[in-house]
């Protein structure tokens, strides 16, 4: 590539196929979104035009003051109108240092002035300013330290004399009977009780002298220090052995001591870390120059690295084609979006402008779905905008190249609920499909009450490329041990309403049930609609894959190139056909209880795989009844799709064991 | 019918592979047991369920020969089909052609609903 190739490569933002740097990308995108309001085609114009201005002047600032936001401290929210007015007219352009001193200090120092007068405010006693060789701590030696010590044993000596003297008045006051020590939240308190309030008729007058006096000296000491911080953003500048001091009060969980994070940085080493970090700058900062947990947690450490015996992993391959590569690792978390039953998530696929669009909209409707009850509901809403998405996008490919990223917690020691589902071409297209991607994408229990009633949604099963017949099983199981929160007659409904199956045949059969369950409320409908469609689903989905498994043994087949269209077909003729075939079953007996002793006796035979037993149970009992017997649609059925079939009758034997319980309930 | 699940086996006398078509045997089976009494085939049906949840060939042929030993009755083509299958098949073959016989009996019994 030639040097100016080159270049214009490092300037362009787009994905890179390396998915925790993607993410990075689409944080840092994000992040510049949310602070700024640009969207993704107003970012990259920036980026063409003005590459320094946006890295070194509003990234820093846009990042710092997300963090201040997210650890929901009050931010002056018109820094960044003031910053973005003042940066476009700035002439700082090319000149990265000087750009981000100006930020530092003018906005960013500005933006932390609460934060870190409020961090110096919480020192009550003067013993914690001092070591164990008892040396004032460097964060709190600086040239006026005097001052400082002096204004905090001012203070320090009221409040040693109201606790020693009058802490039975200070509970009374504070309501707080268990109260031993008084702490910086207890002077808070007291600060902004009135004490002329008649509510406090009893306190002595000497004790309203001293709470006024902690009241004053507590004053000083803010006033102190909110000059002091002034000054440094004044004069943009801070004396070096002043640094720690004035160091900008931050931390994170999950770059744990990571460069201006880490607690032995003053601020001007966070300035500079912060310098060096944007411009990858290796030699001089050591955990620049290598990839691995530092800076991702979902990455091993150096020395636990596979390839280690043969080479490190190097940043500075990364560097050459990608300048600001640390500024999107550090992004990583804003990549990810919250949703309180599912974690952390981001939807990810090889192309930027479809996975930001994606994660966009998500976000958009992460509002409406926080005001639903319904858990179910996220799942809908994110499948419905993916694939309304892709359509109006018109592109598959993105769908089948697309991964779901999701973690519950991560930090330093641990990683949980961390999942990396790939969505499989196959899966891809039978989940374009409507109908069968609506029946699918709910959850259903799984395991019982005693177990922890876990429930299990089935899309995200399916796109894993797992086998949803288990998982129904159990889920049928539950309906058989006589689980109360299962009612089966409303689920008709739903296979109704969501099947193509409305022949008057079938409306025929089902109607009592229809109306039984009119007769139930409308919560218990809702809940129970979503049970028997996404098993139906489920069961047939699975038995065609596990036939087209067994027909195409290679990858790569007309099907592959077709996107299975054909299959897709097939599962939904199959539904109508299944439907109404196997519901025949019902006919069995009259009584509830038989229905439910053979749906027992064939859940035990299917448990144990055991095609014989399952149909010698079957038949001995469809023996009794001729009807039932002779009943052309029905025979056919049992012999097209369990005698004849190997390679997944279980599937469609469940299915006749959720109709006679299904039955059973009517 | 789904071609790909049907079970091929080695005849024990003879060297080509066969297969069996079970959509053929349960019209033959059938049209066999069309005549009979359907009391008579309810138990038969019984006694063949027995033999074959025990996996027990022998018993299932012995039954079902003797059921078809009728002179006057017309088992020509159930005969043809014995003809061709009748073997020591693998398990997973018997299962499979032990219950479309017995599938092919019980759609002859009287007050069938034909939806067909």
């Amino acid at each position: 590539m030639s040097a100016v190739g080159q270049e214009e490569t490092q300037h362009q933002i787009d994905f890179t196929g390396n998915w925790f740097i993607d993410i990075g990308i689409l944080g840092f995108i994000n992040l510049m979104e949310d602070v700024y309001g640009w969207d993704l085609e107003e970012l990259r114009n920036r980026i063409k035009n003005e590459p320094e201005k946006v890295y070194y002047g509003y990234f820093p600032f846009a990042y710092l003051y997300k963090w201040c936001s997210d650890k929901n401290e009050n931010v002056d929210k018109e820094l960044v109108s003031l910053l973005a007015i003042n940066l476009e007219k700035s002439v700082l352009q090319n000149q990265t240092e000087a750009l981000l001193n100006y930020v530092w200090f003018k906005y960013i120092c500005k933006l932390f002035t609460n934060l870190w007068v409020e961090n110096k405010l919480k020192i009550i006693h003067e013993k914690d300013m001092y070591d164990k060789k008892n040396k004032l701590k460097k964060q709190f030696n600086y040239t006026n330290s005097q001052k400082y010590l002096q204004l905090i044993r001012e203070r320090e000596k009221i409040i040693d004399e109201l606790q020693k003297n009058h802490l039975e008045e200070i509970k009374e006051i504070l309501k707080n009977k268990k109260l031993n020590e008084i702490g910086y939240d207890e002077i808070k308190c007291l600060i902004n009780i009135d004490l002329n309030n008649i509510s406090y008729p009893t306190i002595p007058d000497k004790v309203k002298e001293l709470i006024a006096k902690i009241k004053e000296t507590h004053s000083d000491i803010e006033n102190f220090l909110k000059e002091e911080w002034n000054k440094i953003i004044q004069t943009e500048n801070i004396d070096k052995k002043d640094s720690h001091f004035y160091r900008l009060p931050i931390d994170s969980g999950f770059y744990k001591n990571f460069l201006f994070f880490n607690n032995s940085a003053g601020n001007l080493e966070q300035k500079q870390s912060f310098h060096h970090m944007i411009c990858s700058n290796f030699d001089k900062e050591e955990v620049l120059d290598r990839i691995d947990k530092t800076i991702n947690k979902f990455l091993p450490s150096e020395s636990e690295f596979t390839n280690i015996l043969y080479t490190k992993l190097s940043t500075t391959i990364f560097k050459n084609q990608y300048g600001y590569i640390f500024v999107y690792l550090i992004c990583f978390t804003y990549g990810l979006e919250n949703y309180k039953s599912l974690g952390y998530v981001v939807f990810y696929s090889n192309d930027l402008v479809f996975t930001y669009l994606v994660n966009k909209k998500l976000k958009s409707y992460k509002e409406k779905i926080k005001l639903s009850t319904d858990p179910n509901k996220i799942f809908k809403v994110t499948w419905e905008q993916i694939i309304d998405l892709l359509v109006e996008y018109k592109s598959k490919w993105s769908l089948e190249n697309m991964y779901i990223i999701s973690y519950q917690r991560l930090n330093n020691q641990s990683q949980e609920g961390v999942k990396y589902i790939g969505i499989h071409k196959l899966q891809a297209s039978i989940l374009l499909d409507d109908k069968i991607r609506e029946a699918l994408n709910t959850r259903i229990q799984w395991k019982s009450a005693n177990e922890g009633g876990g429930k299990c949604w089935l899309l995200e099963e399916f796109i894993k490329g797992k086998t949803l017949y288990p998982i129904i099983l159990n889920h049928i199981n539950l309906a058989l041990t006589g689980d109360d929160h299962f009612n089966w007659a409303p689920c008709l409904y739903g296979l109704l309403a969501h099947s193509e199956l409305q022949t008057r045949q079938c409306e025929a059969d089902w109607a009592p049930c229809l109306y039984g369950l009119l007769a139930h409320s409308e919560l218990q409908t809702r809940q129970c609609e979503a049970d028997w469609a996404p098993c139906l689903y489920g069961l047939l989905v699975d038995a065609h894959i596990a036939d087209f498994r067994g027909k195409n043994k290679t990858l790569f087949s007309d099907n592959f190139f077709d996107n299975y269209r054909a299959l897709v077909k097939e599962i939904k003729e199959e539904v109508s056909i299944t439907t109404f075939s196997s519901s025949l079953i019902s006919k069995i007996s009259d009584d509830v209880d038989t229905r439910k002793r053979v749906a027992r006796d064939l859940y035990s035979a299917l448990c144990g795989k055991d095609k014989n037993m399952f149909l010698n149970i079957l038949l001995k009992n469809v023996n009794e009844n001729k009807g039932l017997s002779s009943n052309s649609n029905f025979y056919n059925w049992i012999l097209e799709k369990i005698i004849a079939n190997d390679t997944s009758f279980e599937m469609y034997g469940l299915i006749l064991v959720m109709n006679l319980l299904s039955e059973g309930k009517k | 019918m789904n071609k790909e699940n049907t079970y091929y086996w080695q005849k024990v006398v003879g060297d080509r592979p066969i297969s069996m078509d079970l959509r053929d045997i349960r019209e033959a089976v059938s049209e066999g047991f069309e005549s009979e009494s359907p009391n008579y085939k309810q138990k038969l049906v019984y006694n063949l369920l027995e033999t074959i949840r025990n996996n027990d060939q022998k018993e299932f042929f012995y039954i079902l020969l003797k059921a078809i030993n009728k002179p006057k009755k017309d088992y020509t083509r159930l005969l043809e089909q014995l003809n061709k299958n009748y073997d020591v098949m693998p398990e997973e073959a018997f299962v499979n052609f032990a219950y479309t016989v017995v599938i092919g009996i019980m759609a002859t019994y009287d007050g069938g609903e034909k939806n067909e």
